[in-house]
């Protein structure tokens, strides 16, 4: 096992390396092909000389190569993998460090995520086991159609409708129920409250783990249907165990398998969508604060922010590897 | 079948020469189905005793396998016994709660899954599957139990039994992981061992390796097995005794030797002509056709689709449990026929007219069986348990 | 000699995917949902290729002092209103379908050739083909889509492509497609390497078929099932993130007109009483991409046979 972490864990720095590398190679070349590099990194606004060379020299910018489309630029990458390695992932246009920046938003974007991974494994679970349950009837019908139909809705359009037309009827409805400083007002409010950061995240990470929840039902009903007919499960009973020891070692601790998997695969397509949730409510998460970044055009914030993230998507799916492999044996020992 | 030249016959439906330690009477397990009720086992009776092997053998489909699982208590939830008891050491199973039925699986009864890689857990050593049940239910010490397991897998003959305890089953080859499986069953010397087609997934020659080493240990022990199989060919060197079932019947019982001299029923026939031998030339014979499916039973004898010696009275009427000689039955209303190795009576009689119409030639027929039977297996001395089968 | 046997067994290939093909349109045929949804399909490609056969009106006529009309019916002026700068809002629907199914179209058929070519060439040789091909894989996976597209398109937000069709849509479906391929390439890769298997590709390969034969004629057939079940939820995917990408306003930019950019204009007058700008273009938005999800769930019920076994 500790030579399977220890190989994951090299595999690991050199997809981060690789990954790296083609985001620079991108950024790269879009800077070659726009022309005036600084400029990009301005986008709408016009600097002043002081400021387009402040941010050329900041970045490396300064450097011919960037003047030369298909120069891969490597003598920069080698620098900004250095200022990485240092934890120096840029400013952003007001000068204000990036690590500072995620560093104050990231606990947002936590607790969205504990609200998606909620949502996630109530509704997988809830209605994954009743699907399993009672295969081929109505409701196994009627959650499959479902499923369907939350992974068409794409999360942009549920957020979208929810912001723009159902929160201000319901919170005007629940302030005038329940009272002005009572909960449901923030629950329901359609921006982010930094004094009341869980009420006003509860619901949409709901929404965020909705969209998302569909392959988890349909991962439970096909795990829990493997457990109902699952030879070894058989085997476990006949040896006259109780139901509570089979159910606990041999049903979940098997199933535990494709979950953990899938909450890795997911893991890339739930952060698209955090970055969606938080931008169009307004939480000031990473996502959040991406999302501005683009539409103010702050070029080095978008770089430091996706770098980060794409780094945690990264150890994240190492995290999830050596995961897997501790709860599959047939894995680590291929 | 040179290998058990028994000499003390006891015919499986034989009452009360001793105690059975497994004894099945009238079985009959239905399966809820989209399309109604389905009934894969009806009226099955069998016993066990001390040191003896019944074979079970079928197709695939005729509920030799539902029944054993019945015996375990380990039906699928849409099935249920609907009919029948099952005695172990004189107690029924079937009237204990779930409870207290699991709890006497893998102390007194166990069983042998056919495909062991998919019957071991693939997530726990082989070392804590063997023993699980010992720390769990009798908290057995984790020094205890690996003592207990390499014991196990030594018994088993699994070599280096000692590393291999820390070992995954898919790092177990076929024939060690069914060692497994057998040497799990017996953590906790179980009277009664089920054997679910141990051998169908192995290679030939592993196969009889696997299937002396359950003989063996059958023996040693003076368990009562219950091996189930498709094929009679596996029978013969292990069996005491067989039930070959067909369509949720046991369509013929009596100890081994007679069913391949003088198979009473068509189907044992079918059965035995269509073995692959050594000395065999030309085509093997097959039974044409498939078993029927128990949602959509043949009228009469549910082998008369497939049936060499069908008359018409096969196909309008249930052939009764017929006892073509002592210490056997058949479900044929031609066993004696069948017995003797001769057609069944003037087929262009049976098309006009009443098969039951001459009860005497039956009667005749019968000495004539008889006599046929013990001229060819000498052996056989069971005429003084004087059985009646009803 | 050669090549009749080998031409017999590309045959025999051609023919199990004919019928698989053949089962897949008769039971495809028989499911009313399917066909619902097939027809709003066609509906808005039929109003993507010809939007003046649904509007006569110039979508970018817009006189502002006809701004924020809402819905008058069909037959009145403005059957679906305007919008806030006083176009008709019937209008930009239907012209704006152009570049939201022309994205989707480019980018999963640019997408689908890539990623077919990739995994075949790296299920069919493996070796270093393979180990380059899967490491892409791995790289353009674990960077999410829609932050790479977020980085690359805000640094080209001020190129000026000009106003053609393909030209406003051109950006963002290089970045989709440039995140997009991989999850073809791992499909075919993973058909391949069970293609090559079969008796038939190792008889017409014992029989001396050239490399490019065996992937083409006996290879490929039995992959594409399962990836043309991935087609529909895909161009659904693209379809959606054309309206995430147009509402940050890197996606396809105006002038020209999309259903993204309309969703992200109507979304800010939802609260001032005219919800109609927002829902008409969502409304059409997510038909689309509901067809195409239930179409695509059938096709894989249809197609992948591993998920019937």
């Amino acid at each position: 096992m500790g030579r399977y972490i220890l190989r994951r864990v090299a595999q690991a720095v050199g997809m981060l390396f690789l990954v790296m590398f083609v985001l620079h190679l991108l950024t790269t070349l879009a800077i070659q092909l726009n022309g005036n590099p600084a400029l990009a990194f301005f986008g709408d606004k016009i600097p002043s000389p002081a400021q387009v060379a402040a941010v050329e020299q900041r970045y490396g910018l300064d450097d011919p190569c960037y003047d030369q489309p298909g120069n891969p630029c490597l003598g920069p990458f080698v620098e900004r993998l250095g200022q990485y390695a240092q934890g120096d992932f840029g400013t952003n246009l007001r000068g204000r460090e990036v690590t500072d920046i995620v560093a104050s938003a990231a606990p947002n974007t936590l607790r969205l995520f504990v609200m998606v991974t909620i949502t996630w494994l109530v509704l997988g679970m809830v209605l994954g086991s009743v699907a399993a349950r009672w295969r081929g009837s109505p409701s196994d019908h009627g959650i499959r159609l479902t499923s369907v139909l939350i992974d068409a809705l794409p999360v942009f359009v549920l957020l979208l409708v929810y912001k723009e037309i159902v929160t201000v009827p319901l919170s005007t409805w629940s302030e005038e129920t329940f009272g002005e400083n009572s909960w449901p007002p923030y629950w329901f409010k359609p921006s982010f409250d930094a004094e009341h950061p869980w009420a006003t995240v509860a619901v949409p990470g709901i929404l965020l783990g909705l969209a998302g929840s569909a392959a988890f039902i349909r991962l439970v009903r096909a795990s829990q249907l493997e457990s109902y007919t699952g030879d070894h499960v058989r085997t476990a009973r006949s040896k006259g165990l109780s139901e509570g020891r089979v159910v606990v070692h041999h049903v979940v601790r098997n199933s535990s398998i494709p979950v953990v998997t899938a909450v890795g695969l997911t893991f890339a397509e739930a952060l698209s969508g955090a970055v969606i949730t938080e931008g169009i409510m307004n939480i000031y998460g990473m996502g959040g604060v991406l999302w501005d970044a683009v539409q103010s055009s702050d070029v080095g914030l978008v770089l430091g922010i996706v770098t980060i993230l794409t780094a945690v998507t990264v150890v994240v799916m190492i995290v999830v590897d050596i995961a897997y492999a501790a709860l599959d044996p047939r894995i680590r020992y291929e | 079948m040179s290998a058990h030249p028994s000499t003390d016959q006891h015919p499986a439906t034989t009452p009360a020469s001793g105690t059975p330690l497994l004894e099945v009477t009238d079985l009959a397990v239905e399966f809820r189905t989209p399309d109604g009720a389905v009934r894969a086992v009806d009226g099955l009776s069998y016993r066990v005793e001390a040191g003896r092997t019944l074979a079970i053998v079928g197709e695939s489909g005729s509920g030799k396998s539902v029944s054993s699982l019945a015996v375990m208590g380990l039906l699928p939830d849409n099935a249920r016994v609907t009919r029948g008891s099952v005695r172990l050491a004189g107690t029924d199973l079937l009237a204990l709660s779930r409870k207290e039925h699991r709890a006497r699986c893998g102390e007194q009864v166990a069983m042998v899954f056919q495909d062991a890689l998919a019957a071991l857990n693939p997530v726990h050593p082989v070392g804590y599957q063997l023993t699980e049940a010992l720390r769990a239910r009798r908290g057995l010490s984790r020094g205890d139990a690996r003592k207990r397991a390499v014991e196990l897998l030594d018994l088993v003959k699994v070599p280096n039994a000692k590393a291999r305890i820390k070992e995954y089953p898919h790092q177990f080859s076929g024939g060690m992981r069914q060692r497994v499986m057998i040497a799990s069953a017996l953590a906790m010397d179980p009277d009664v061992l089920i054997a679910d087609e141990p051998t169908t997934a192995l290679d030939v020659t592993v196969q009889a390796q696997v299937l002396r080493l359950l003989a063996e240990i059958q023996a040693e022990r003076q368990m009562g097995l219950v091996l189930i199989t498709h094929d009679l060919g596996v029978v013969a060197g292990v069996a005491d005794d067989v039930t070959v079932m067909y369509a949720g019947r046991a369509v013929e019982q009596a100890p081994v030797v007679p069913v391949y001299t003088t198979p009473a029923h068509p189907y044992t026939r079918a059965l035995l002509r269509s073995i692959p031998s050594a000395a065999g030339t030309g085509r093997l014979p097959v039974i044409p056709g498939r078993p029927p499916s128990p949602a959509a039973m043949p009228s009469g004898c549910p082998f008369h689709p497939r049936c060499d010696a069908v008359r018409d009275v096969c196909r309008t009427e249930v052939p009764p449990l017929a006892t073509p000689a002592p210490g056997r039955t058949s479900a044929c209303h031609f066993a004696a026929d069948i017995m003797a190795g001769r057609e069944p009576a003037a087929a262009d009689a049976d098309a006009v007219g009443p098969t039951d119409a001459d009860p005497a030639a039956v009667e005749h027929r019968d000495g004539h069986a008889m006599a046929a039977d013990q001229a060819t297996v000498p052996t056989l001395d069971d005429q003084d348990t004087g059985g009646s089968d009803d | 000699m050669s090549e009749a046997a080998s031409a017999a067994t590309g045959n025999a290939a051609g023919a199990a995917s004919r019928t698989l093909a053949t089962d897949a349109w008769r039971s495809l045929r028989r499911r009313p949902d399917v066909i619902i949804s097939a027809v709003i399909i066609v509906f808005f490609v039929v109003m993507a290729v010809f939007p003046t056969l649904f509007t006569s009106v110039d979508p970018r006529h817009c006189i502002i002092g006809d701004a924020k009309i809402k819905p008058q019916g069909f037959g009145n002026e403005f059957p679906l209103g305007t919008d806030s700068f006083g176009c008709d809002t019937l209008a930009q629907l239907a012209h704006g379908s152009r570049p939201s199914l022309l994205l989707a179209l480019v980018v999963v058929g640019t997408a689908l050739v890539i990623g077919v070519t990739l995994g075949l060439l790296a299920g069919y040789y493996l070796g270093w083909v393979d180990f380059f091909v899967s490491r892409a894989v791995e790289v353009f996976l674990v960077i999410p889509y829609l932050l790479a597209a977020m980085l690359l398109l805000s640094l080209f937000k001020n190129v000026d492509l000009g106003s053609g069709a393909f030209a406003t849509i051109m950006l963002p479906a290089i970045v989709l497609t440039l995140f997009g391929w991989m999850g073809y390439a791992r499909y075919v890769r993973a058909s391949v390497l069970e293609a090559k298997n079969l008796d038939y590709v190792t008889a017409a390969r014992a029989l001396g078929a050239s490399d490019l034969r065996i992937m083409f004629r006996h290879v490929l057939p039995n992959a594409i099932g399962p990836v043309t079940a991935l087609v529909p939820t895909a161009i659904a995917g693209v379809i959606g993130a054309e309206a995430v990408l147009a509402f940050l306003g890197i996606g396809v930019r105006p002038p020209a007109i999309s259903w993204g950019i309309m969703i992200e204009n109507g979304s800010s007058w939802v609260l001032g009483g005219y919800p109609h700008m927002l829902l008409v273009p969502l409304t059409c938005l997510l038909a689309t991409v509901l067809s195409l999800v239930v179409l695509g769930d059938a096709l894989r019920d249809a197609l992948d046979p591993r998920l019937t076994a």
